[in-house]
């Protein structure tokens, strides 16, 4: 029993899926190298490379020399060295793909909705288990990949190799913007580091009215979601702003329910999120999935949605102080 | 306040102005990084290893930018993950997977973009009450969202084929798809009581002095669950009649 829960835990473990990942950034990589019409296959193949190194040994090299990749990655896409194709690299279909598509029907729905089945399946497991759901997601996730694509393979009697290449056209499609939300997780640790949590903290104490509860509570709110602007996550902007502006301006003195404050407090964060880039994997990764023109469209989208729940968390919270 | 103090802020100086110029956002976010943990008097590598004790580049017990930017970069490799699934998207997208969608959309005459997509962020919603973390951008709205919103369009227009709608529309369409898997995720996961957005306040509030009860923060959670679903079916719904409004046009205009 205690070996089966050893392989189970080495086969289902995040490691296996970033060796799995990074092998498809290896494989794309090459495809790059072996492009002879790409301007810039080389800056190209070195950048698909090393993101897959990283994602390969990245639980076992020094942070300094991951530190010393990524800066070179962004050296790379800061020169232009990174290829990016438009919408417009549509995949080729010849004769046979389409004679195949008529036959295939629904069918080809199989590959693709395993993947969220598997992910899903995975976090039930992990959770039927005893073990952490949230990981078992992220495990479905990545062999949820695999099975779809060597269930495609299988469907459509292609190959691998046509898997891989269509892959491929739609990793470069998005391009370097892929790697955005990981640069942004470690522009907040510099951040929190270097302590600007504190200094906006102080800021907003230096200009709310005391002793007025409504506009205390729209401070609040305020602060919270352009902090979590800043920093584009409502998680990191929380700790900051329930330690200096919710606690010391609104709950100690106004003998506050701290459960209905602290919570609405966070979901005014969410709103920040919804209209900032830093959210890059909420906010850009998805204009980029979707091969869209703007890469801020989807931001627009979100700005009226998000200023109009912003205003109900205001009210909300002073009718909920004056009434609990 | 201190004016050294202030200068800390240059970063965020930086990220809006360079992402305000359209500048490489990769180039942007780590210049930021850097220029904010050196103003801060933080080294630009751990004291270790090789470079142990080395003057300006290191100082005894901090730990170095460019450590931090591996650190971070490793730890959080699970938001770049998807791409582990970009050959499956990729061929089924070549075997005609967005075609399909949009046979399929035609046949159920009732369905439009906004009602697809209340449908999903209610999906979303319950998933996140249930405890799941979905990553619904890569897993649901590229492969399954995006073609069957598409469909919905087509039908709606009377055409059989993306290229004839307008691209204004469908970017409004993308980015509608985008927004309501965001939408679900951000305020459905404060539903279930082990997720991490409540376990993070519980934790920041025991710091603070408070203990508060997890089930009380999703019970307050609960109102503004509602405002989302709602502000969303709005907004949904105007699409939906802005959309109708421009269809109906290309429909009598090819007609003519």
């Amino acid at each position: 029993m205690n070996t089966l829960s050893t392989v189970f835990n080495a086969v289902f473990s995040l490691d296996t899926v970033y060796v799995l990942t990074g092998l498809v950034l290896w494989v794309f990589a090459w495809l790059n190298l072996r492009d002879r019409h790409h301007s810039r296959r080389r800056g190209s193949a070195l950048f698909w490379f090393i993101l897959g190194l990283i994602f390969i040994t990245g639980s076992l090299l020094p942070h300094w020399l991951t530190g010393a990749l990524v800066l070179l990655m962004v050296v790379l896409d800061g020169a232009g060295r990174v290829g990016h194709r438009g919408a417009s690299d549509e995949t080729t279909k010849t004769g046979q793909v389409e004679q195949k598509e008529r036959t295939l029907g629904n069918r080809i729905f199989l590959p693709v909705l395993l993947i969220p089945a598997v992910t899903f399946a995975l976090a039930l497991v992990f959770r039927a288990l005893g073990a952490d759901a949230n990981r078992g997601a992220l495990v479905g996730l990545g062999l949820g990949g695999v099975v779809a694509m060597l269930a495609g393979v299988a469907l459509t009697k292609g190959s691998a190799g046509e898997a891989f290449r269509e892959g491929r056209r739609l990793n470069d499609s998005m391009g370097a913007v892929i790697i955005l939300p990981q640069l942004l997780a470690s522009l907040g640790i510099i951040f929190t580091a270097s302590r600007v949590g504190d200094l906006v903290a102080a800021g907003i104490q230096g200009i709310i009215p005391e002793g007025n509860l409504f506009l205390l509570v729209a401070a609040n709110c305020l602060g919270m979601s352009l902090f979590t602007m800043v920093m584009g996550n409502s998680f990191a902007a929380f700790p900051v702003i329930a330690a200096g502006v919710l606690v010391p301006l609104i709950i100690r003195p106004f003998g506050v329910d701290p459960a209905m404050a602290a919570i609405i407090t966070l979901t005014a964060g969410s709103t920040g999120t919804l209209m900032t880039p830093m959210a890059a994997n909420f906010n850009i990764v998805p204009t980029a999935l979707l091969n869209m023109r703007d890469q801020y469209g989807v931001i627009k989208f979100q700005i009226p949605f998000a200023l109009a729940i912003w205003a109900l968390h205001v009210l909300t919270m002073w009718a909920l102080i004056r009434l609990l | 306040m201190e004016l050294t103090e202030l200068f800390k802020l240059a970063g965020i100086v930086i990220v809006v102005a360079g992402l305000a110029l359209r500048l490489r956002p990769t180039l942007v976010v780590v210049t930021a990084g850097v220029v904010t943990g050196l103003i801060a008097g933080l080294p630009l590598l751990s004291s270790e290893g090789v470079v142990s004790g080395l003057p300006y580049l290191t100082r005894e017990g901090q730990e170095g930018i460019v450590n931090m930017l591996g650190r971070a970069f490793t730890e959080n490799r699970l938001m770049t993950l998807f791409i582990i699934t970009l050959p499956a998207v990729g061929l089924a997208e070549r075997y005609g997977l967005q075609e399909q969608s949009a046979r399929l959309i035609r046949r159920i005459s009732a369905a439009t973009v906004g009602r697809l997509l209340v449908v999903y962020q209610l999906f979303r919603v319950t998933m996140g009450a249930l405890g799941i973390r979905l990553l619904g951008h890569p897993a649901f709205v590229r492969p399954l969202v995006f073609p069957m919103s598409l469909g919905a369009a087509e039908a709606e227009a009377g055409v059989t084929d993306v290229e004839k709608l307008p691209v204004r529309e469908v970017e409004r369409i993308k980015a509608a798809d985008a927004a309501s898997e965001n939408y679900g995720n951000f305020y459905g996961q404060n539903l279930s009581p082990v997720q991490a957005g409540i376990l993070l306040v519980y934790g920041t509030m025991k710091g603070l002095g408070y203990e508060v009860s997890v089930w009380r923060l999703v019970l307050f959670t609960v109102p503004i669950v509602v405002y989302s679903i709602v502000i969303a079916a709005l907004q949904f719904h105007l699409l939906d009649r802005a959309q109708r409004r421009t269809f109906g046009e290309l429909r009598e205009g090819a007609g003519e």
